[in-house]
């Protein structure tokens, strides 16, 4: 049988045990939109880390991250272990997320920061923000599954379908029980993405001779690419500043992850998710950077770099069935990081969106009605916007760059989160303008390719935003009553978790 | 200085040794024992002092 009918027979086996899971766990699906959106804040240590590694690693590792290894080098190993550097601060904002969602029970991050400013329209801007950054984020995740599938078959299979494929498995498992079916399935995909992608960097490790001899290759044949920057003029201190700085607080500033701080079901639970994580973390990063500098040396001289991954899965030395396995775990990291894209938009657009501005009296039943119509929506736009973007070539349209650049629009609200957290003083005029402001000039330097003294879009626009905050806030009243409640209620609630 | 201060000054360290040693101290040096080492360990360093910190926190009921 053909190389396509496999293709899509390991397709129909995927979709089959994602929607099997899916469906299980609408058994303990609940009534309303915590229960919906957020699994009514009960998962388990062991899920919610899972759930965790598969929303943030996405199609952007094995296929963009692969690419942007192949094409720059050992810098973008940095760019990443920088994310997961950033990590760190999770000691910060963990349990402040998580005690304070428990005690206000906040749906989404941009209910927290109306409610901390005291001022519904902080929420909405910020939630104006998410919806359209994540747009692109999305869009990629789709583009990467397309590539990949196109590849693999041989081009039996078009982009388009791969992308179709994509966009209905994430709308069915964002849609059967919100947070808990894609939590489960996520916990299925992160552990089919990690384990058939060590099975195939083990492949070529072993086709290169073992890591002793990968390693002396790579600096045999491809020197340049092992430092920073590259001779190639890659990997300079703008473009990492450039690309790492959004990177460095996705943390807090992608919803779709922060989110997730709300959800983990005591103490326990959230070590064993921040624990588990960043294990997760550190090996896919490692295995991503290694297949990068594998495909250097097995498929040499490609045009399109985020063509690297399924170059190297063509090769004769990946058996066909792992070939398939892994395009079906790129597939379901792509998948992953969507749907939760997808229930956190409808979250946000519901809550902060809906009826934060629109209908401020709307019941909890139609503010879910509401919440669930905005995941096929949102769906087909990112669809739209992966078909325009799956036409265009080179490195402004590299599915790492994208994403980057997707972060670099949410960066804008960091200010923000920090002010809400950590400064009394900060005001919601404060908030909005920083963000209404640093988001239009990252997206005015985006569009334009505009990158003045050399510095990229996303710098430009924290570099601004974060002393308008500032400045507006000691201009304008703040929220004092508001304020000291919340901080001072975490004041206390940290010391007695012996957090920091 | 608190526990907080410390732990992000700490972090703040880090960030400088990224781009301190690979673009200042390795820049030109074109070895796996280089860059791709110095990131591989130091990204550990934070990962431990993170499981520091956190494996001290205790159950509260907020």
């Amino acid at each position: 049988m053909s190389t396509t009918f496999w293709v899509w027979f390991g397709i129909g086996l995927y979709i089959a045990a994602g929607l099997g899971i899916a469906l299980m766990a609408r058994r303990q699906l609940g009534a309303g939109v915590s229960d919906f959106f957020l699994a009514n804040r009960k998962l388990g240590g062991f899920i919610s880390a899972l759930s965790y590694s598969a929303t943030t690693y996405s199609a952007f590792m094995m296929i963009g991250l692969v690419g942007l290894t192949y094409f720059t080098g050992v810098g973008a190993l940095g760019f990443e272990l920088t994310y997961l550097c950033g990590m760190f601060m999770m000691v910060f904002f963990l349990p402040r997320f998580w005690l304070v969602g428990k005690k206000y029970g906040y749906i989404s991050p941009m209910e927290l920061l109306s409610d901390r400013y005291q001022n519904r329209g902080v929420g909405a801007t910020a939630a104006i923000l998410a919806l359209v950054f994540l747009v692109p984020y999305g869009a990629v995740q789709l583009m990467g599954v397309g590539l990949l599938m196109n590849g693999i078959s041989g081009g039996a299979i078009p982009v388009v379908a791969g992308i179709i494929i994509a966009v209905v498995c994430a709308i069915a498992w964002s849609s059967i029980a919100g947070l808990r079916s894609v939590a489960w399935t996520d916990a299925f995909q992160a552990l089919l993405m990690i384990g058939v992608s060590a099975a195939v960097l083990g492949v070529v490790i072993n086709a290169l001779g073992g890591f002793g001899s990968f390693f002396d290759k790579l600096e045999s044949a491809v020197p340049g690419l092992l430092t920073v920057p590259t001779a190639g003029g890659s990997w300079n201190l703008n473009m990492f500043i450039g690309l790492a700085l959004p990177w460095l607080f996705f943390l807090i500033s992608n919803p779709q992850v922060s989110q997730r701080l709300f959800i983990p079901k005591s103490v326990t639970a959230m070590k064993q998710m921040l624990g588990g994580f960043l294990i997760f973390g550190f090996i896919y990063t490692l295995i991503s950077v290694l297949w990068g500098f594998g495909a250097t040396l097995l498929v040499p001289g490609l045009e399109n770099a985020d063509l690297a991954t399924p170059n190297l899965l063509a090769l004769p030395i990946i058996p066909m069935g792992l070939a398939i396995v892994v395009m079906i775990g790129i597939t379901a990291a792509a998948i992953s990081t969507i749907d939760s894209i997808l229930l956190t938009l409808s979250s946000v657009w519901a809550r902060d969106i809906h009826k934060g501005l629109i209908n401020r009296k709307v019941s909890e039943k139609g503010e879910l009605r509401v919440g669930q119509w905005v995941i096929p929506i949102m769906a087909i736009i990112a669809f739209l916007f992966a078909l325009w973007v799956a036409e265009k070539p080179g490195l402004d349209f590299m599915i790492a760059t994208l994403s980057s650049a997707a972060s670099a629009g949410l960066l804008m609200a960091v200010p923000t989160i920090f002010g809400a957290f950590f400064w009394k003083r900060g005001t919601a005029l404060g908030a909005m303008v920083s963000m209404i402001v640093g988001a239009i000039i990252v997206l005015v330097f985006q569009l334009t390719g505009c990158k003045p003294l050399g510095w990229w879009p996303g710098v430009w626009g924290f570099v601004v935003c974060l002393p308008l905050f500032v400045i507006v806030s000691l201009a304008t009243r703040p929220p004092k009553e508001k304020a000291e409640e919340f901080i001072g209620y975490l004041k206390g609630a940290l010391k007695k978790g012996r957090f920091i | 200085m608190t526990k907080t201060a410390w732990a992000w000054v700490w972090f703040g360290f880090l960030l400088a040794l990224d781009i301190a040693i690979p673009w200042f101290v390795l820049t030109h040096v074109e070895k796996v024992s280089a860059a791709f080492l110095f990131w591989t360990i130091w990204v550990l360093a934070a990962i431990a002092s993170a499981f520091f910190i956190f494996l001290k926190w205790r159950e509260v009921k907020p």
